[in-house]
C-alpha cells in the first residue's frame, strides 16, 4: 500500500532534457515524505507526475511506472484518480472552483461531481472541515479569505474525497508564518487522524523539521539524498546542494564551526 | 557553509561622461499617516516614521498589518486619508506616480503582475526607458542589473521560461536598472531556494553600500535580522515596535511580537534561553556564546 | 440517476438552502427566462405600440413592487447612448420618408422617421427591461442550479459561474498589474499617445496571467473529480411552485403562439 514511483523519468514536450532523470520514490500511509531541491530540480514535475497529471493533461513523456495501491495511474481515469491521491499548489486561489458562495458549498464541490447522496456530501464535507479544523470557515464567501484560509479550504476540499494520499506543491510558499504554521499543524492531523500518505513539497526546512517523517533531495531531476527527516536535515551536503537546512541545524553547525560546544540546556529548549 | 554572491558595484561616475547614474538619497517622513481602503478597511492607523537618507529598514507584520499599504504610499500609487508623506520635504501628493518613479524603486512580491515582454532584455529595458534612459547608457544599466541579479546568460530567453524564483529575481532586476535612490522591496525572499535568498541579500547589501535607502517588506525573520539595521513592526496597521534587530528581538519585546503573530528568529531565542543578552542572527550569537565561554574559563 | 436535494434539506446549512424572497425574487428562475423570452420575442414580433408600451408597463411595474426600479434606471441609463443613436439615425436617415419637419441646411428630420424612432426605441427599452428584469431579481447561483436541475450539464453552469466570479478577480488583478507597471515608470496620466504606449505592459500581463491560471484551474478541476460520470449532485435547488409552473407554461404557449401568428402573418 504505497504510491510507488519505479525508474520514473520525464520529459516535457518539447524540451531537450529530461525533467525527472531515474526516481525512484515511495508514498506511504501515515507518514509524510518532505521533498526539498532548489528550484527546477524538478520538484514540482514530481508532484504532478505523482499524482498522475502528468503526461494525462499537460503532455510529455513518461518512462517507468507510477503505481498508487499496486494500480497503474496511466490506466486510471481522473476521477478515480482524484478519489485516491489528493493534489495542492502553491496558488490557494486558483485552486478554488469560482463558483460557489460559501465555503460549505466549495469543499462540497468534489463530492457533488461524483454524484453522491446528499446526506453523504453533508457528512463529508462537515469531516474534511473538522479534520482541517476550518469548520467556522464555512458560511465565508471563499474569495475573501486570507492567504492561509483559502489554502486550507482547499485542502479541506480535496480531502472531502477521501483520497488515501495527498501531494502538496510547496503550499505555504505565498503565506506568513502564522498561515504556515496552520498548514503545517493542519498536515500533521490529517496524516495521524486519517492515515493518508503525505507528499510534501516544501523550501521550509524548518515545517519538514517539524512534521516530515522522511525526506528526499532532489537535485537537476534524480535524488541526490535520502533518509530519515532528522538524519538528511542534519546532513552537511545540503549547502552545497542549494537547500537551506533549517534553522537549529545552521546554528548548531556555526556553534561548533567556533569550536564552541552546543550548550546542553538548548537541547529541551528549543526543538 | 552558505552560499555566498558578490554584487558588481554601479557605473561609476564621470568615466564616461553621463550624469551621476543614482541622485542622493532622499529623507522619508510619514507624517500621522491613516488610510482607509474604498470598502472601509483601515489599513494604516496614524503611522509616523522617519527614515534617513541611505537607512536599511525592514517592515515586518503578518499578512494584513499594513506593511503592504505602507510601501505603496512611498511611490505614489496610495495616497494618504489624512496626513501626509513627505520625500525630502516635499509632499508626495504634488508628484506624478510615473515621475516619483525616478525616485522610488518598488518591486512587487509577484513577479507575473509585471512581466509583458518576450525577451529579459526588452522586460530589464522597460524600466529605465520610462526614465529617459537611452543607448549606451541603457545598455549599462540593463547588463549590469542582469550581472547583480546572476542572469546575464538569459538576456535572450523568454521570461516565462525562466521559474518562478528566477522570473522574480527578474523583477527584482528590472527594478534594480532604474538606479533611483530609495528601493523598496516586497517579499523579496518568498518562494525563493536558497540561491535565490542568496541574491537578495547581496543586492540589498550592495544598495546599501552605494548610498541608497533601502526598505524590504518581509516577513522572513531570519533574513530581516542579518540585513537590516532597522526593524519596524506593524500590527493592525500601526507601528508596534521600531528599532535594530537587537531591541526588536530581545526578550522583552516577544509578548509585543507575538501579538502580532511573528517569532523571533531562533538565534534570538537560543541566546535568552541562556541568558546571553539579544542575539537575533547566528553570528551575533556565536560571538556572545564565545565571550560566555571565555568568561567561565 | 438524478440527485436532487429535495425541499426538506435536512442537514445542510441555512446559509447554503436559503430561498430567495421579496416579490418576483421568489418566482422560479427558469420560469422568470421564458416570461423574459416572451416578452423580448413580443416586443419585436408585434407591430403597433400598444404590446411594447405594456411590456415596458409590466416590467417596470414588477421592477417597482420587486424594489429594483434603481437598477432598471441604471440599465436605461447605459442603453441610452445607443438607443438615442438609433432614435437620431431613424430621424435623419429613414429610407424612403417625404415628409420633413424641418429642413436645417442639409438635414432633414422627418415625422416618419420620428415615429418608427421612437417605436423602435421603445421596443429596444421593453427588451433590455425584460433581460434587466431577470437579472436584477434572480442570483446567478440559482439560475444556473435550476438549468442544472434541468439537465443543464455540469461545464456548462461551470463556466458561466466562473465567469461571473472572475470578473472582479480579473479587475482586482488588472489594478495590481497597473500599479506594477506605473511603479517602473509608465506614465497613466500623460498625453494620449504616452498612454497608448502603455496598452502591452498593462494587457499582457492580464493574459499571460488568465492563461496561466487556466492551465492551474483545469489541474484543480480534475483533482475534484469535475470530470467523473453522471449527473453531479445538486445541494440547492429553487423551489419549482404549481404556480411557477402554471406560470412557465402560460408564457412558453403564448411564445410559440406570438412566433406562429407571425410567420404566418408572412405567408398569408
Amino acid at each position: 500500500m504505497a504510491i510507488e514511483l519505479s525508474a520514473v523519468r520525464y520529459r516535457y514536450a518539447g524540451a531537450s532534457k529530461a525533467a525527472l532523470g531515474s526516481v525512484d520514490l515511495r508514498v506511504e500511509p501515515g507518514r509524510v515524505l518532505g521533498i526539498v531541491g532548489p528550484n527546477e530540480s524538478g520538484k514540482s514535475t514530481l508532484c504532478l507526475v505523482a499524482g498522475g497529471l502528468a503526461p494525462r493533461v499537460i503532455g510529455g513523456r513518461l518512462e517507468g511506472s507510477v503505481r498508487i495501491d499496486g494500480a497503474d495511474t496511466a490506466a486510471m481515469r481522473s476521477h478515480e484518480l482524484a478519489q485516491r491521491c489528493g493534489l495542492l499548489f502553491q496558488n490557494a486561489a486558483a485552486q478554488l472552483s469560482g463558483t460557489t458562495g460559501t465555503v460549505f458549498e466549495e469543499v462540497a464541490f468534489g463530492p457533488c461531481n461524483l454524484g453522491l447522496a446528499v446526506a453523504d456530501v453533508i457528512e463529508r464535507v462537515w469531516w474534511a472541515l473538522r479534520t482541517v479544523g476550518v469548520e467556522d470557515l464555512a458560511p465565508r464567501h471563499p474569495a475573501r479569505l486570507s492567504g492561509g484560509q483559502a489554502q486550507l479550504v482547499a485542502l479541506a476540499s480535496v480531502l472531502a474525497l477521501r483520497p488515501q494520499y495527498l501531494i502538496l506543491d510547496e503550499p505555504t510558499s505565498e503565506l506568513d508564518p502564522a498561515g504556515t504554521a496552520l498548514v503545517a499543524d493542519a498536515l500533521a492531523r490529517v496524516a495521524r487522524e486519517t492515515g493518508a500518505g503525505i507528499l510534501l513539497v516544501e523550501h521550509k526546512t524548518d515545517v519538514l523539521a517539524r512534521i516530515a517523517d522522511e525526506v528526499v533531495v532532489l537535485a537537476e531531476g534524480s535524488v541526490a539524498l535520502q533518509g530519515t527527516a532528522a538524519a538528511v536535515l542534519a546532513d552537511p551536503r545540503l549547502a552545497e546542494l542549494g537547500v537551506e537546512p533549517p534553522a537549529r541545524v545552521r546554528l548548531e553547525r556555526e556553534v561548533r564551526a567556533s569550536g564552541l560546544e552546543w550548550p546542553a540546556a538548548l537541547a529541551e529548549a528549543i526543538e | 557553509m552558505s552560499v555566498e554572491y558578490s554584487v558588481p558595484s554601479a557605473p561609476s561616475v564621470g568615466s564616461s561622461g553621463f550624469a551621476p547614474s543614482t541622485p542622493s538619497a532622499p529623507s522619508i517622513e510619514f507624517e500621522a499617516v491613516s488610510f482607509a481602503y474604498p470598502d472601509g478597511t483601515q489599513a494604516l492607523v496614524d503611522v509616523s516614521l522617519r527614515i534617513g537618507p541611505g537607512e536599511s529598514v525592514a517592515i515586518v507584520g503578518q499578512n494584513g498589518s499594513g506593511k503592504s499599504t505602507l510601501a505603496r504610499h512611498l511611490n505614489g500609487l496610495l495616497r494618504p486619508t489624512s496626513g501626509r508623506v513627505l520625500l525630502n520635504g516635499l509632499d508626495v501628493r504634488e508628484v506624478h506616480v510615473a515621475r516619483l518613479a525616478e525616485r522610488v524603486g518598488l518591486a512587487f512580491q509577484n513577479p507575473d503582475r509585471q512581466l509583458f515582454a518576450g525577451r529579459v532584455s526588452a522586460e530589464m529595458a522597460f524600466g529605465p526607458k520610462n526614465l529617459g534612459v537611452r543607448g549606451a547608457a541603457l545598455d549599462e544599466r540593463v547588463s549590469w542589473a542582469l550581472d547583480a541579479v546572476g542572469l546575464s546568460a538569459e538576456a535572450a530567453s523568454n521570461p516565462y521560461d525562466l521559474g518562478y524564483s528566477r522570473r522574480k529575481l527578474l523583477a527584482l532586476a528590472s527594478v534594480l536598472a532604474m538606479r533611483t535612490p530609495v528601493l523598496v522591496l516586497d517579499e523579496p525572499t518568498t518562494g525563493q531556494d536558497a540561491r535565490g535568498v542568496a541574491r537578495v541579500k547581496a543586492v540589498v547589501a550592495a544598495a546599501g553600500g552605494e548610498g541608497s535607502t533601502v526598505l524590504a517588506i518581509s516577513h522572513d525573520m531570519r533574513f530581516v535580522a542579518e540585513c537590516f539595521g532597522r526593524v519596524v513592526v506593524m500590527g493592525a496597521g500601526r507601528v508596534v515596535l521600531d528599532g535594530t534587530p537587537e531591541v526588536v528581538f530581545a526578550e522583552d519585546a516577544w509578548p509585543a511580537l507575538r501579538a502580532t503573530y511573528l517569532e523571533p528568529p531562533l538565534p534570538a531565542v537560543a541566546g535568552a534561553r541562556l541568558g546571553l543578552g539579544a542575539t537575533p542572527t547566528e553570528a551575533a550569537f556565536v560571538a556572545a556564546l564565545g565571550r560566555a565561554s571565555a568568561k567561565s574559563l | 440517476m438524478f440527485q436532487a436535494s429535495l425541499a426538506a434539506g435536512r442537514g445542510l446549512p441555512e446559509y447554503v438552502t436559503r430561498r430567495p424572497g421579496g416579490f418576483y425574487r421568489s418566482v422560479n428562475p427558469s420560469t422568470k427566462l421564458a416570461i423574459a423570452a416572451l416578452e423580448v420575442v413580443a416586443a419585436f414580433a408585434v407591430p403597433g405600440w400598444p404590446v411594447p408600451i405594456a411590456i415596458l408597463a409590466l416590467v417596470v411595474a414588477t421592477a417597482v413592487a420587486a424594489r429594483r426600479l434603481r437598477g432598471l434606471l441604471m440599465v436605461a441609463l447605459a442603453a441610452s447612448p445607443i438607443v438615442g443613436s438609433i432614435l437620431l439615425i431613424n430621424l435623419f436617415l429613414l429610407p424612403g420618408a417625404s415628409d420633413p419637419i424641418v429642413r436645417i441646411g442639409p438635414l432633414a428630420p422627418t415625422w416618419s422617421g420620428l415615429w418608427f424612432g421612437l417605436q423602435t426605441v421603445l421596443r429596444l427599452f421593453a427588451f433590455s427591461a425584460a433581460i434587466a428584469l431577470v437579472y436584477l431579481t434572480t442570483a446567478i447561483d440559482d439560475l444556473l442550479a435550476d438549468l442544472a436541475r434541468r439537465g443543464l450539464g455540469r461545464r456548462a453552469v461551470f463556466v458561466v459561474g466562473a465567469a461571473v466570479q472572475m470578473v472582479p478577480r480579473t479587475v482586482e488583478r488588472a489594478a495590481e498589474i497597473v500599479d506594477a507597471q506605473r511603479a517602473r515608470g509608465l506614465d497613466t496620466e500623460g498625453r494620449f499617445w504616452r498612454r497608448a504606449r502603455g496598452v502591452l505592459p498593462l494587457a499582457a500581463p492580464v493574459v499571460f496571467g488568465a492563461l496561466t491560471e487556466v492551465e492551474e484551474r483545469t489541474m484543480a478541476l480534475e483533482a475534484r473529480a469535475f470530470s467523473a460520470p453522471g449527473r453531479p449532485t445538486l445541494l440547492r435547488v429553487p423551489a419549482d411552485r404549481a404556480v411557477d409552473r402554471v406560470l412557465r407554461w402560460a408564457a412558453i404557449l403564448a411564445l410559440v403562439a406570438v412566433i406562429g401568428v407571425r410567420v404566418a402573418g408572412r405567408l398569408g
